[in-house]
């Protein structure tokens, strides 16, 4: 439903911005940025953003969401003289996760329970603060989260907890329209940031805790109106029975038990979840969005949905334009531990098992796998040696919980990887949190948690993190370091061979990305679970990262948005 | 209609149930022409109070709590998710969004105070189930947050009920509570319930 459509507004808005960037070209004043001509962000520059060392543009740094930053005036050399720049305290103290966007020096960050803020990027100063008018009803379980916004034109998107999709203008703040994505009564909310190309709004949905039937929609950048729907569970959902996962070990699936159900209580589809929680990697060259799809609903209980429950656990690709499906690869079929797939994937040259190279896509599963696959046809090339300790996989729940390694936050949660197409390396932070997978039948309860069991910490057992890099080209773990605590939020390399991430203990960190070697930390006081973004303003070139902890792995909560840069 | 603030335990609940059969008769006319809010909210006020102060320790404060989470038990009453002798029949005569007006109607009303006593250990007791239990990670201070109930100043007798209800899964409408209730011991649970009757 489209609320408010203010075309005649946005024609004087463009009619102001006009006045304005005139009077800018005159007067190179320091805040020529300040109010910087948002109508530059047209599509040419979102198709350009990975070769632009001044913006940060997409929520994973371009359309093939490569985190790869090619400004290098931070790098190896000169980056233990990073010191913040400014530190800005949002409103809202809760989980951050937040890719901060940044606009010919304009940023912006969301955070806990959707308020947006443009801040000055050079100073940190606030322009303007939007505050969701939050619905009563919403269905969220992992924390009040935002991933960010999303840019075009002279407008900024934002997907919220109530599962609307709303339309700021990017100068005010002001809202210029807003759509119902779902229901939030049936499960549905945003936490992720939507992508925008062609003049379409792309964004999926949470829910797969509530027994939703998951999609991606496409909505009209300039009226909200909504283009197309694929949904991430297939009317068909049963596939090929597989008995085997990707990686070729046994799942232990009682295919005849399962053929009853299905025979009994027919195709689950419409309560099958599959969640789509991250962004969509973007091929404007084929026309191809491609997507992860989360895990099946109930996670843990497979009795209620028989079939491989396709396209859960999957890497999907649809036509732009259309949302027609094109090709997709499933990692698991019928998963019953929520080891399914979040973390957005990546598009880059690879070597195929010819060693030739060939367009490919790159996912890290919650297994702990970097799994390669073959853009043109979905299939896998290979996949990496394990990057978290893997036990008894796949042993299936049981009534009195069974432990099986990794526990059911992976591996690699939905924290965005880089890569450095220059080294072939792709980065990944890993959980290491050993836990018992306990099954508990129950019927789909409308919209409320339904897991089908539970997933439980085993509290004797250590837990601990990694950043690790592996060569995709081998699969091969190229080095690893180790963290204190189970790693969430995201990683930034940089052309300065550099590599950003932050801990759940408040350190923010560098390392050398070509040997995992630390070069610089920083201690921010809360969580930094957040991926972090870089951007130039008058020639300096800043890092900037979320301190706000993380409410799913109780991480110290805090409100920071903090931006560094070199000490003079 | 009156609160029964004077009667407390077992009896009270029995005259309850003697009050049901009338009140759903009135229930059933409502029903028929336009809803009336007001009016089927009094129905509820001889168990949970004109003012809002329940007339039974067993019996929840729903005045001032979260709309979705009373349109929620008012949904899960009805289906029987949440089966319970007095509110399942109560909750059926509503259809959904006369339980959302009825929702509404309670959750805009402000939250009572009550006076609980507290026993001495009860804050240890209470910290540490909680901290077994991951509490905060949904309940977070205990005030209610949309579809996660307040329980800060709840009625400790309800409480108590609620949680054994959980652990001993006569409450089935909230799976994932049954796991987290079950790893926490009955005298844990009874210092909980007092612990946040006194929030
Ligand atoms: C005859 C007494 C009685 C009447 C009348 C009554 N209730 Fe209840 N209500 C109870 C009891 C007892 C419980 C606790 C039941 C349980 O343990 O599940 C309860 C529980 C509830 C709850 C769950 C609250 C929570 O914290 O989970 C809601 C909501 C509720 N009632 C709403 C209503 C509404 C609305 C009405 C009027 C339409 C109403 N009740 C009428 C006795 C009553
Ligand atoms: C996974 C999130 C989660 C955790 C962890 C959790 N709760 Fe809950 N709790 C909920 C939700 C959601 C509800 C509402 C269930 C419903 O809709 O019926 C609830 C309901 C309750 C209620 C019922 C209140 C009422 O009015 O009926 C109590 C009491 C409660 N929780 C106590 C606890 C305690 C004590 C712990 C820790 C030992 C705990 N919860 C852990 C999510 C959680």
């Amino acid at each position: 439903m489209i609320v408010n459509r203010v075309t005649a507004t946005f024609v004087m808005l463009v009619l102001a911005g006009l006045f304005q960037a005139t009077a800018q070209a005159q007067d190179e004043t320091s805040d020529s940025s300040y109010y910087g001509d948002l109508r530059n962000v047209d599509q040419r520059m979102l198709t350009r953003a990975a070769g632009d060392g001044n913006n940060f543009l997409h929520t994973n740094g371009n359309y093939e969401q490569t985190r790869y930053y090619p400004a290098s005036q931070i790098n190896t050399e000169n980056v233990g003289k990073l010191r913040p720049a400014w530190i800005f305290q949002t409103e809202v103290v809760d989980s951050m996760e937040t890719s901060p966007i940044v606009v010919n020096g304009i940023m912006y960050v969301t955070t806990a329970f959707n308020h947006v803020y443009a801040l000055n990027a050079r100073t940190g100063e606030e322009i303007w603060h939007y505050k969701h008018d939050m619905g009563p009803i919403t269905t969220y379980c992992c924390g009040p989260n935002n991933r960010g916004v999303a840019v075009h034109g002279n407008k900024v998107f934002m997907g919220t907890l109530d599962a609307q999709l709303v339309a700021l203008d990017a100068r005010t703040g002001k809202q210029i329209w807003s759509t119902q994505i779902a229901d939030p009564e049936f499960g549905y909310s945003e936490t992720m940031a939507p992508s925008v190309a062609n003049g379409k709004v792309l964004i999926g949905t949470n829910g797969g805790e509530y027994g939703i039937r998951g999609f991606v929609k496409a909505f009209d950048t300039e009226t909200g109106e909504l283009l197309w729907t694929f949904n991430t569970t297939a009317e068909n959902s049963v596939g090929v029975w597989a008995t085997h996962d990707a990686t070729g070990r046994d799942m232990h699936r009682d295919i005849e038990a399962e053929k009853a159900a299905l025979q009994e209580a027919g195709d689950p589809y419409e309560t099958l979840g599959g969640g789509v929680w991250q962004n969509p990697a973007v091929d404007l060259e084929t026309n191809r969005v491609y997507f992860v799809v989360g895990n099946p609903s109930p996670d843990l209980d497979g009795s209620l949905r028989p079939g491989d429950n396709l396209y859960t656990d999957s890497l999907v690709a649809v036509n732009l334009d259309t949302g027609e499906y094109v090709c997709h690869f499933q990692y698991i079929p019928h998963d019953v531990w929520d080891l399914d797939s979040v973390s957005p994937p990546i598009i880059t040259t690879v070597k195929d098992g010819n060693g030739e190279d060939v367009k490919g896509i790159l996912h890290g599963g919650k297994t702990g796998h970097v799994y390669v696959n073959k853009a043109s046809d979905c299939s896998m090339i290979r996949f990496s040696e394990a990057m978290v300790p893997q036990e008894d996989m796949w042993t299936l729940p049981t009534a009195d919980g069974a432990r099986m390694l990794p526990g059911a936050n992976g591996g690699v949660e939905w924290s965005p990887m880089a890569i450095d197409p220059t080294e072939r390396l792709s980065y990944a932070i890993n959980l290491h949190q050993p836990m018992t997978y306990t099954v508990r039948s129950t019927p789909y309860p409308e919209g409320k948690l339904w897991l089908g069991g539970s997933f439980d910490v085993i509290p004797e057992e250590q837990q601990w993190g990694n950043v690790t890099a592996v060569d995709y080209d081998t699969g091969k773990i190229s080095w690893q370091v180790r963290t204190a605590q189970p790693m969430i939020g995201g990683v930034l390399a940089t052309a300065g061979g550099l590599l950003f991430t932050g801990e759940g203990n408040g350190l923010f960190k560098a390392y050398d990305s070509k040997n995992g070697s630390e070069l610089w930390r920083f201690q921010a006081g809360a969580g930094v679970n957040a991926p972090p973004s870089s951007y130039t303003v008058e020639g300096k070139q800043y890092i900037v990262v979320g301190a706000g902890g993380n409410a799913q792995l109780n991480y110290k909560r805090g409100n920071n948005i903090i931006a560094f840069t070199l000490a003079d | 209609m009156r609160p029964l603030f004077f009667l407390t335990g077992k009896a009270s609940m029995k005259i309850a149930f003697g009050l049901l059969a009338a009140l759903l008769a009135t229930g059933a006319a409502h029903a028929e022409a336009e809803f009336d809010v007001e009016a089927a909210a009094g129905q509820c006020a001889a168990c949970h109070g004109a003012e809002g102060l329940p007339s039974d320790p067993a019996i929840p404060i729903i005045h001032g709590q979260e709309f979705f989470y009373l349109y929620t038990q008012l949904k899960d009453y009805a289906a029987e998710r949440r089966a319970n002798d007095i509110m399942s029949p109560m909750a059926a005569q509503f259809d959904r969004s006369q339980m959302k007006a009825l929702a509404q109607y309670f959750s805009d009303k402000s939250w009572p105070a009550i006076q609980t006593k507290t026993q001495e250990g009860d804050a240890q007791l209470a910290q540490r189930a909680m901290s077994r239990g991951q509490c905060s990670a949904c309940h977070g201070e205990w005030q209610g947050d949309s579809r996660i109930p307040r329980a800060a100043g709840q009625q400790p007798g309800y409480l108590e009920k609620t949680m054994k209800d959980f652990k001993n899964e006569v409450r089935l409408n909230a799976a994932a509570k049954i796991s987290v209730m079950k790893k926490v011991e009955d005298d844990e649970i009874e210092a909980l319930a007092r612990y946040l009757g006194d929030l």
